[in-house]
């Protein structure tokens, strides 16, 4: 893997996104096998729920990794078309700890599997080293 | 393989991911409607298949595909049983 592809200025190149459901900072590694990004929690990240960031941005976080590692990947081939993932499912879903706000959350995302456009993909967040939460996600590629 | 033991795997690999009476994976059954696939479930299949049969299974060959039986001969074509 490569260190810090895209910055945080130029990430909306890569993910359809826009503030406030922005839940990645930085894409810092991708290859075929997978992607690494980083986000900070601000004060006023939407998903904060009495200080506390909730699941289902952690799983947008990954979403979104994935979204920015494809796009990123898709960049480097000439003449391709841009194209938009979609979340097909998430399973094994798995909550470990949650964090709060100014936490920086590190998010890795493996590529299992791949059948035609879907990729079958399992991504943790981190933050600290302490696992927050995991899950499966089946992405479409269009 | 021996065809047997083929079926006997699929058998039991199948009705434990799909979460389907082993009894419905005989050869004449649509492999599809038996196993209640939609599209997004053909990734999860691929990767039992490569679990279990140790081949990775392509678009073009589930085009191949109908009935258990389709796939019992796809599996000995592709382990050159």
């Amino acid at each position: 893997m490569n260190t810090m592809l895209v910055s945080q200025e130029n990430i909306k190149n890569y993910i359809p996104q826009r503030e406030p459901f922005i839940m990645i900072d930085a894409l810092v590694a991708a290859s075929d096998a997978g992607f690494q990004t980083q986000f900070t929690i601000s004060d006023d990240n939407l998903f904060l729920e009495e200080n506390k960031l909730s699941e289902s941005a952690l799983v947008e976080n990954i979403a979104q990794t994935c979204a920015a590692g494809f796009g990123y990947l898709n960049s480097l081939i000439e003449g391709a078309e841009p194209q938009l993932g979609f979340i097909g499912a998430v399973t094994h879903l798995e909550v470990f700890n949650t964090t709060q706000q100014g936490a920086l959350i590190e998010t890795e995302v493996k590529v299992l599997n791949t059948f035609e456009n879907i990729h079958l993909v399992e991504g943790i967040a981190r933050t600290a080293g302490t696992d927050l939460l995991k899950c499966q996600l089946k992405i479409v590629l269009a | 393989m021996e065809r047997t033991e083929i079926i006997s795997r699929t058998k039991d690999f199948l009705s434990r991911e799909f979460e389907v009476d082993p009894s419905v994976i005989v050869p004449e059954n649509n492999l599809q409607e038996s196993l209640d696939l939609d599209s997004l479930d053909y990734v999860d299949l691929v990767v039992v298949i490569e679990e279990n049969l140790g081949f990775k299974p392509t678009a073009d060959d589930f085009k191949t595909i109908v009935t258990f039986e389709d796939f019992f001969n796809l599996v000995e074509q592709k382990l050159g049983a």
